[in-house]
């Protein structure tokens, strides 16, 4: 009776790599992205008037003249879109209203039937400025000297676990006070000090930012955006626009690079308040390349002051950390970038006297926003070197005094929640294995200088308390599978993820799921946002759900139809099989039509659709003083990175001859995927640490093209990077999968300052560690002529 | 205030047929009019609105701008529409002056070497200009048609600032003539770009060297000094050091100090005045040193 099909022994899709299911449109480049859609000759092209001082009020505006030009349709202006938005703290509005607050910052816009037109009647708009003190820098804009950028902070929304000092550029001050830290420094034998600065950088995704929208005759808009975050833009721009989130409408086709600079809400919001006046018309506006550089979302800067020490044992027994964020002309986003390096301060260390002040400080420099990362680069540039510093001082060997102090399962973490299992140690094993730590090596050529360094890392999603996930999975006549989801592909896989998990729950082959896409909100089910490395653990547990709702819904009509009992039956490569009796059915037809009952008796079932969600339960606030509480984020990814570098004496220049990778993944669902994560993201991460700064100067961004903002190419990483993961399950993961899509850049910069470190007994104060950075370190130090 | 918007302005594209034509074309339309070959430098600055021009002069197609050739007794002659790729990978110049090869293959990238060339390069006057360099080392002369019919214009007397020539109104270079390089000449180039590919230069170095029983040293050396000054610079002083004292390690540091004293860098965005004139010393040294050691094989 049993055919072979079903004979055929199933391979698990989980852990296994399989190919993606978005090559061949990739490859090809039939792939649609946002600037591909088309909307025939009604679509109206839009232009931004900008700001072009860092801190000015607005006298006034004068848009009379625009409005004649021929072509021009609309003209909009901040008093007609006068509601604060934002993800977080909501201190933004889609055009300034009465004030300034950094070079780019949207003034006017105009939409007319040709980009030519809506140029020139950009032009045409007269506004009248009043220029004011500026403030460049966070730790002087965090003092009462400085001129306030926000005076009516203490009127904006905020949600609760953010902390704004009124009347101050202070938009959110984290705490954490644990333990004793001033006794701690007395029994410590050893202490460093140390201050660095770490500076703005960009996401430079390929693709620009770009979104159309359109509202119709009903006042019902629909916007196409390339998007992380489909669902909060509809939240958020429908409170702006005051329509409801039901009448709004996001599709959000496949994403050219996000990087976190496509989540949450920027540019977005200026052709949909456009439409709003144009019923009827479709109103685009795609980015140039400058516009990306010094109008969009940025990784705010840093100014860190770190303090560690440990007893002469090399217990490290305090860490104080003073973090001065430069967040530029809004926070809604960045302020909860401050919470988490906040919260995370400690970082993979069990350290029992922590003092950390996380501040958010408001600067007229470009808006700091979501990076790859949140947070957790900037803060591991500082701790880990100066632990890095600090092992050196008390004698030990750098892997030996990392073992000795990185967290372990069951300690009580920085906000006093309790670590779950994870395999910290086997990471840094793997680094000093890999990359032969402990062995000194000479330089291949006299002219240059070797050295290694490392680094560990942790993250965890960092969000607000309770991002949400959801899924439905359907099939067909063929007995195909179609999975509904919300979460965005980003090129990380996570569509080949999701059908992986689907395939598995339901007991298809991996090549019978299809995911529904694009993601669009009105018939997408919900997804918070694609941001914090969270889509494997977060939507996975929703799609896993959902696929084995479907199941459990097939096996019931079966069993109904077979008289047996729904455990003794399974599906096994797309059939239903019986252990008991040995009967078995294909998924064809019966997943749309049931199955008959016996002797004419009707039918049962009926069109199979399982639906999930997920959503974290367990998450609770921090005390305002102390930092502490029961439990502040899900779970923690921790990893270790390690370089093998040479410096050459005659330029600076850095080599890598070999770096390392070691992250516990929980569960690679795709091997591959998470190799290329894990690849692509230190990849960013020492591209950030030797190439990437925004110049700044009196808020003018200085080199707002990649002619002179240099990133990492191909030739660039001419060297063997090796991945080992680690798999300790995560309980709250689906397949005990956790995310790694963040964590390979967290602790790049920290590792190669450690590496150089190592080969010149130099600690710069910050990256890039560009040549003449370096070489000038070493020719004032006297190691190089 | 960056331009947050900005794009190619209108402009007129013009083919002439000849080069009296070319050469009438853009002597009548002085200052609105430019010629242009591949297109890598002037497109970018139109759209900037750092080059405001009405016309564009394709010059590809014109007598003498697509040769490429060698003559034992003449040398080598590029012409104006001769793409940098076809230059670096042509075996005569492979075979005769390795060093251009080695040069034109540092500019930018691969896709734009496609389309760059070395005249391009030359007539930009850019004091970063990669090719430039080597091409002054090895006595350059560029092939000119203007109003007043053919000429040649030295290299080394071609320069007056950055982006500034000799060339008047209705000038078209044609071409670039390198003379056979002298017996036994070694060359190298140096770049020192932010990273690998793609970047322009913070610093470049041409060197040659080839042996002279008339210098006292026994050998000659050309030193060619790229992003270091406003017009690509040949450092002669050090030039002369070089063939007047006899060639050791000492007198190659010495002759690099003297490279580095007669430069006079900016502080910009790619680099600071005091890391580059570092630099010109220290690539100075290590470009002399690897010529010197292959000639003193």
């Amino acid at each position: 009776m049993a055919n072979a099909k079903s004979k055929e022994k199933p391979s698990s899709p989980i852990g296994a790599s399989l190919q993606r299911n978005d090559v061949y449109e990739k490859v090809t480049g039939s792939a649609i992205y946002v600037d591909d859609l088309q909307f025939g000759n009604k679509l109206l092209y839009a232009h931004v008037l900008r700001s072009p001082h860092p801190h000015a009020l607005i006298k006034s505006i004068d848009t009379s003249k625009a409005e004649k030009l021929p072509g021009v349709k609309v003209v909009v202006t901040g008093k007609d879109f006068p509601e604060r938005m934002g993800l977080y703290l909501k201190d933004k509005t889609i055009f300034a209203l009465d004030r300034v607050r950094f070079i780019g910052e949207p003034v006017a816009a105009v939409a007319a039937v040709s980009e030519e037109i809506a140029m020139k009647a950009c032009d045409l708009i007269e506004v009248e400025y009043e220029v004011l003190e500026a403030v460049f820098d966070a730790e002087y804009g965090a003092s009462e000297k400085a001129p306030l950028i926000h005076p009516q902070l203490g009127e904006y929304y905020c949600p609760n676990y953010l902390f704004p000092k009124p009347g101050t550029n202070i938009s959110n001050h984290f705490k954490i006070r644990r333990g004793n830290c001033e006794a701690a420094w007395k029994e410590c034998a050893y202490i460093v000090e140390r201050t660095f600065h770490i500076p703005h950088i960009q996401h430079v995704p390929i693709e620009t930012h770009g979104a159309i929208a359109m509202m119709d005759e009903k006042g019902k808009m629909t916007i196409w955006a390339s998007s992380q975050s489909p669902f909060a833009q509809r939240n958020i721009i429908a409170q702006a626009l005051h329509i409801t989130q039901t009448d709004l409408r996001v599709i959000a086709p496949l994403v050219g690079g996000g990087f976190g600079s496509k989540a949450g809400v920027t540019m977005e919001a200026i052709p949909a308040a456009l439409a709003t006046k144009c019923k009827g018309w479709p109103v685009k506006l795609m980015l140039t390349r400058e516009e990306e550089f010094f109008t969009n979302f940025v990784r705010q800067g840093l100014t860190t002051h770190v303090k560690v020490g440990c007893d002469k044992d090399g217990n490290i027994l305090a860490l104080k950390n003073v973090m001065y964020w430069d967040a530029g002309a809004s926070t809604e986003y960045g302020a909860n970038v401050v919470r988490a390096a906040g919260y995370s301060s400690s970082g993979p260390y069990d350290i029992p006297n922590i003092e950390t002040d996380s501040i958010c400080v408001y600067t007229n420099h470009p808006i700091g926003g979501a990076y790859r990362g949140f947070g957790m680069s900037e803060l591991h540039t500082g701790i880990d070197q100066a632990i890095d510093e600090l092992a050196e001082k008390a004698g030990f060997d750098k892997v030996t005094f990392l073992k000795k102090n990185a967290i372990s399962e069951g300690d009580i973490i920085v906000t006093g929640m309790k670590m779950h299992a994870m395999g910290i140690q086997e990471c840094i094993d793997n680094v000093a294995k890999s990359i032969e730590f402990s062995k000194k090596e000479e330089p291949t050529s006299p002219d240059r200088v070797r050295g290694k360094g490392i680094a560990i890392m942790w993250k965890a999603p960092a969000t607000s308390p309770n991002p949400g996930s959801s899924a439905w999975v359907e099939l067909a006549e063929d007995g195909k599978v179609t999975v509904g989801l919300g979460g965005q592909e980003l090129g990380q896989g996570t569509f080949t993820v999701m059908a992986q998990m689907a395939a598995a729950a339901l007991g298809v082959k991996y090549e019978d799921v299809r995911i529904a896409g694009p993601v669009d909100t009105q018939y997408s089910p919900y997804e918070w946002q694609t941001v914090a490395s969270r889509l494997t653990w977060s939507m996975g547990n929703a799609v896993r759900a959902a696929a084995a709702d479907a199941r459990r819904q097939i096996l019931d009509v079966v069993a109904e139809a077979w008289k047996e009992n729904p455990e003794d039956l399974d599906i096994v490569n797309g059939v239903v099989v019986s252990y008991k009796s040995e009967k078995e059915t294909p998924l064809a037809n019966l997943v749309i039509y049931g199955l008959p009952r016996e002797n004419n008796g009707g039918w049962i079932g009926g069109p199979i659709v399982g639906r999930g969600s997920f959503m974290p339960q367990y998450i609770t606030n921090l005390d305002l003083e102390t930092g502490q509480g029961p439990r502040a984020v899900v779970h923690y990814t921790v990893g270790c990175e390690g370089l093998d570098i040479e410096i050459d004496k005659n330029t600076g220049k850095i080599h890598v001859i070999k770096a390392a990778a070691s992250f516990d993944v929980g569960k690679a669902i795709n091997p591959e995927l998470v190799k290329g994560q894990i690849e692509g993201g230190f990849v960013q991460g020492l591209s950030s640490a030797l190439f990437e700064e925004i110049r700044l100067r009196n808020g003018v961004m200085t080199n707002p093209s990649f002619v002179d903002y240099r990133i990492a190419t191909a030739p660039d990483v001419n060297f063997p990077l090796d991945v080992p993961f680690v798999e300790v399950p995560q309980d709250d993961g689906p397949w005990g999968a956790r995310g790694v899509g963040e964590h390979p850049m967290v602790p790049t910069i920290a590792a190669l300052g450690n590496a150089i470190y190592n080969a010149t007994g130099i600690r710069l104060d910050g990256p890039p560690y560009s040549a003449e950075k370096v070489y000038l370190a070493m020719y004032d130090a006297g190691l190089t002529k | 205030m960056i331009n947050p918007h900005p794009g190619l302005p209108e402009l007129e594209y013009v083919k002439p047929a000849t080069l009296v034509e070319a050469s009438q074309f853009l002597a009548e339309h002085n200052g609105t009019a430019k010629p242009f070959s591949g297109g890598t430098d002037c497109f970018v600055r139109l759209r900037d609105g750092v080059l405001k021009v009405d016309y564009l002069v394709d010059i590809k197609g014109l007598d003498g701008t697509k040769e490429l050739s060698f003559d034992p007794k003449k040398g080598l002659t590029i012409g104006a529409a001769v793409p940098m790729n076809k230059v670096a990978t042509n075996k005569d110049v492979i075979a005769h002056y390795p060093n251009l090869a080695m040069a034109a293959n540092s500019v930018a990238s691969y896709q734009l070497r496609n389309r760059a060339t070395i005249v391009g390069n030359i007539c930009n006057a850019s004091p970063a200009g990669d090719t430039i360099g080597t091409c002054m080392a090895l006595d350059g002369v560029l092939n000119v048609h203007g109003t007043d019919g053919f000429r040649q214009i030295p290299l080394n007397s071609f320069f007056l600032g950055p982006g500034r020539t000799v060339l008047k109104p209705g000038d078209v270079v044609i071409s670039i003539t390198l003379p056979v390089p002298p017996a036994g000449m070694v060359g190298v180039y140096k770049k020192l770009g932010r990273n690998t590919i793609g970047d322009l230069s913070i610093v470049g170095v041409a060197v040659l060297g080839y042996p002279n029983s008339k210098s006292p040293s026994g050998y000659t050396f050309r030193i060619a000094l790229a992003s270091v000054a406003p017009v690509p610079f040949e450092a002669l002083k050090a030039e002369a050091l070089l063939s007047e004292k006899k060639i050791t390690e000492e007198t190659i540091a010495q002759a690099a100090d003297i490279a580095m004293e007669s430069v006079t860098p900016i502080d910009d965005v790619r680099g600071s005045a005091r890391y580059r004139k570092l630099m010109v010393r220290n690539l100075t040294r290590e470009a002399i040193t690897e010529v010197w050691n292959q000639l003193s094989k």
